[in-house]
């Protein structure tokens, strides 16, 4: 019974990714918002993108509010290394013009479900 | 590479349905019919592989057996042996000369080799003096890619030629013939096969095509300048080994390693032929024939294989709406939608249907079960049929002695109907069992060619009940037939006592049935009158007219059976189908659909089978598939229907019939014992057919009046007939 026991406690027990716990992960989004932050400037000259400073500013503030109900911290850890690994693709000019302003494109389109719009646009 | 595949040469061993190849054979196949003892298998060997045959088999047939496929050109197994190309040679042991396979039955103990070096020599001899007087064109050549000669050149040919000009003739050169608007000739290279002088004369029934000349200044066609003119033309072309006859529409425009084919089902007449559809770049090239030993064998009809150009002509490609000028308007999908749901909602249950002859199964159930959720319940086909109970039971409508069963008949009655053109291949079956079967044929109704001989007994509707209370002569030879039919032509049962023909031809039928043969046949001219009468429509659109509906929908209905004056004023007309025909002429909203080649749908044909259309290319413009037009519009309307994709539609298709979803299978129709006698009698007006001669064949539906190669050739008719009457004035 006792050993039975002991393994659940050990399969409920899940490795971290990162953080141990919540403050660390806090640490971290924080960081990763910081950096982000520091970088728009560059960002904007470099691309030359049609979009001012603020208007980046805004865009990471929306994409971090985006996310703002995530409580898991594996989840939290595993956001933050995504925006990482952005960062750094557009530090190092990975990136291209296009594949910033994709974070504008949200308003595209989605596309038709249901049986009568698909038959509108011809797509069933 | 041969291209007849080896099934072919195995099925004609094995299936019953076409035991006979010769006169020869089909003399030993009478004999066989006789309860003498089944003669006995013979052994023979095909490179050393024993083998146990029936006598008389050729030695072609017998290296099919074992899976040995022997090179050939004049040979094919529906037709009679000619053994003139000399392609089939092979070595047998202990004989001094090489054998034709083609026609040589084998004798017991014969050792056959296929591959001997005699075998090999023998074979690039005969290709080496083909190639001799065979043009190098290739390239130009429409055959190219799909040529016997190409192909079998490269596998058992020489590597080079003997044969030098030394004399600078040049090589053989034959004028080309004009034999019509459907089969191109370039005459130069013909390898003088004979296989479409021996269709024309044996399937097709037409003996204009012959040989003239002999050895190397033979040739190939019809003596005097004359047109190739029979239905079945076009399958001269796929018998031509070379590039001598060619698809005269279809010349110049595709090499077939750069088509997509797609296997489908032809709607253009009620026999449901398996075709192949060659696309390319989303544009139907040409139809093919696809082999189907139950319906088509492995012929094709004129109509159904050259009105495919009709597919790009007239086609709908927007929704319309007739605007208060009286224009019919392009709109957009939302606005036709609307424009005709606001008319349903205003109808208040008074909505009728009429499905035409290219409506499919799946769009009739979906404008049925439209129509029913608006409380409407008028649904008619275009195409009438007899009133009252007529369609209750199956086999009252269905072609029972089925088309395969058609060619074991020792006796038929045509009553009113032109197999001829109303059902090419049908009538290749009759004229099959009249050729090998001593069928007997009589005919009531206008005095017609049917391409073999029969009685024409005269036009009297009165001579059905002569018949069928056995006082005719002919009564004497349906009673005494082993196998029995009469077939009834539409067209009869649209008259006004066609109840009553129908009664008493069904009643004679119930003396003539055997156990397992059914001699009641209808024969249908359009592709959707079997499955309509399947999911519950009613025939004709006199009941639609009697009710005065407030909205009418036209479900492919060309025909021009309804016309505006017949209908209320305030009739809103709504025509969904493909084509820029009657039915779209007279509408208030058109709503474009999909044609044969562009949906995946099923259509049953007349012996009740049914079969499904795949999509080759997509429908033109705005034009969607019909059963989505009508789920659509009953979401506009407010009363969705329960399906949204194909797969549920034949969920519900399986429910109103289960038979419809087998696809392919023919479910045998159980027929009542009980008649329902008609109040009506038969009347004396004299029965008639609207097809009576071939100019008539070609534009019958929305398709084909669409098709330039069908007015072209309805014009050649014309002329070959002015040139005859010419001719003939001249001779008096």
């Amino acid at each position: 019974m006792a050993g039975r026991e002991a393994v659940k406690r050990a399969v409920q027990q899940v490795r971290p990714i990162l953080s141990v716990d919540r403050e660390e992960a806090r640490k971290r989004a924080l960081n990763l918002y910081k950096a982000w932050y520091r970088q728009i400037p560059y960002v904007v000259m470099e691309y030359d993108i049609p979009m001012s400073v603020e208007q980046c500013r805004s865009k990471l503030r929306d994409e971090f509010v985006k996310h703002r109900q995530v409580t898991d911290i594996r989840v939290i850890d595993m956001l933050v290394i995504k925006g990482q690994m952005e960062l750094k693709e557009t530090v190092e000019i990975w990136k291209q013009k296009g594949h910033i302003m994709r974070y504008w494109k949200e308003s595209q389109d989605p596309k038709p479900t249901d049986f009568l719009s698909k038959f509108i646009q011809g797509v069933n | 590479m041969i291209r007849a595949p080896l099934v072919k040469a195995l099925g004609a061993l094995g299936s019953p349905t076409h035991q006979i190849a010769s006169r020869a054979v089909r003399t030993s196949a009478v004999l066989a019919q006789t309860p003498a003892k089944a003669p006995e298998k013979i052994e023979v060997f095909v490179d050393d592989i024993p083998v146990m045959v029936l006598p008389g088999t050729t030695v072609l047939q017998a290296a099919a057996e074992v899976g040995v496929e022997i090179p050939r050109f004049c040979y094919h197994e529906r037709l009679a042996v000619a053994g003139n190309c000399r392609m089939c040679l092979v070595e047998v042991e202990k004989s001094p000369k090489p054998v034709a396979a083609c026609a040589m039955p084998v004798m017991k103990g014969w050792r056959i080799k296929t591959n001997s070096d005699l075998t090999r020599k023998a074979r690039e001899g005969v290709m080496e003096f083909l190639l001799m007087n065979h043009p190098l064109d290739c390239p130009i050549c429409d055959q190219g890619g799909e040529c016997d000669l190409q192909d079998q050149a490269m596998a058992f040919g020489s590597d080079r030629s003997r044969f030098t000009d030394i004399n600078y003739t040049g090589k053989r050169a034959v004028e080309d013939k004009d034999i019509g608007p459907l089969v191109k000739t370039v005459m130069t290279r013909c390898i003088h096969c004979t296989r479409c002088v021996r269709f024309a004369s044996e399937i097709a029934g037409v003996d204009d095509l012959g040989t003239t000349g002999r050895g190397n200044d033979m040739q190939i066609g019809t003596y005097v300048e004359k047109l190739f003119l029979t239905e079945l033309s076009g399958n001269v072309i796929d018998l031509c080994p070379v590039g001598a006859l060619t698809n005269k529409p279809y010349s110049f425009v595709a090499r077939p390693w750069e088509i997509r084919k797609v296997e489908s089902i032809d709607v253009l007449d009620a026999v449901g032929s398996n075709i192949i559809v060659s696309t390319r770049t989303n544009e139907v090239l040409r139809i093919l024939p696809r082999e189907n030993e139950d319906v088509n064998e492995e012929w094709l009809a004129d109509k159904s294989r050259f009105a495919c150009d009709g597919l790009k002509r007239q086609r709908l490609v927007a929704p319309m709406v007739r605007m208060p000028n009286g224009e019919l308007q392009a709109v957009e999908w939302e606005g036709a939608l609307i424009a005709v749901a606001k008319a349903l909602k205003n109808a208040k249950g008074q909505i009728a249907g009429i499905a035409g002859q290219l409506a499919d199964v799946e769009a009739m159930v979906a404008l049925k079960d439209l129509v029913n959720r608006l409380d409407g319940n008028q649904l008619v086909t275009e195409q009438d049929f007899i009133k009252g109970s007529g369609i209750d039971v199956r086999s009252s409508y269905l072609l029972n002695s089925t088309i395969a069963g058609l060619e074991q008949a020792d006796a038929v009655l045509l009553v009113g109907t032109n197999p001829r053109y109303e059902a090419p291949l049908v009538n290749t079956r009759l004229r099959k069992a009249y050729v090998h079967n001593e069928l007997q044929i009589a005919s009531i109704g206008p005095k017609i060619d049917l391409s073999y001989q029969h009685d024409n007994l005269g036009a009297d509707p009165n001579l059905v009940k002569d018949i069928c209370n056995g006082s005719h002569a002919f009564s004497k030879v349906l009673e005494g037939a082993k196998k029995p039919a009469i077939i009834i032509g539409v067209d009869v049962l649209e008259r006004p006592d066609g109840a009553a023909i129908h009664a008493t031809i069904a009643e004679y039928c119930q003396k003539l049935k055997k156990p397992d043969w059914n001699p009641f046949n209808v024969l249908h001219n359009s592709a959707s009158q079997v499955g309509a009468f399947d999911v519950g429509y009613q025939p004709g659109v006199q009941a639609v007219l009697q009710s005065q509906p407030k909205v009418l929908f036209l479900l492919n209905a060309d025909a021009g059976k309804v016309s505006r004056d017949q209908l209320p004023k305030d009739c809103f007309v709504v025509y969904i189908g493909s084509h820029g025909d009657n039915g779209a002429s007279i509408a208030d909203a058109v709503l474009p659909g999909a044609a044969y080649t562009e949906k995946q749908a099923i259509y049953v044909n007349t012996e009740g089978r049914p079969q499904q259309t795949l999509p080759g290319v997509s429908p033109p413009g705005m034009a969607r598939e019909d059963w989505k037009i009508l789920r659509a519009l009953s979401e506009v309307v407010g009363k969705p229907l329960t399906y949204d994709n194909l797969d549920g539609l034949r969920a519900r298709l399986e429910s109103v019939a289960p038979h419809l979803t087998r696809l392919g299978e023919l479910q045998p129709a159980s027929g009542s014992d009980s008649v329902a006698k008609p109040s009506i009698s038969i009347s004396s007006s004299p029965i008639d057919v609207k097809q009576k001669e071939l100019r008539d064949y070609f534009m019958t539906d929305a398709i084909s009046r669409a098709s330039p190669t069908m007015a072209k050739c309805i014009s050649a008719v014309n002329k070959q007939q002015r040139l005859d009457e010419a001719q003939q004035c001249a001779a008096i």
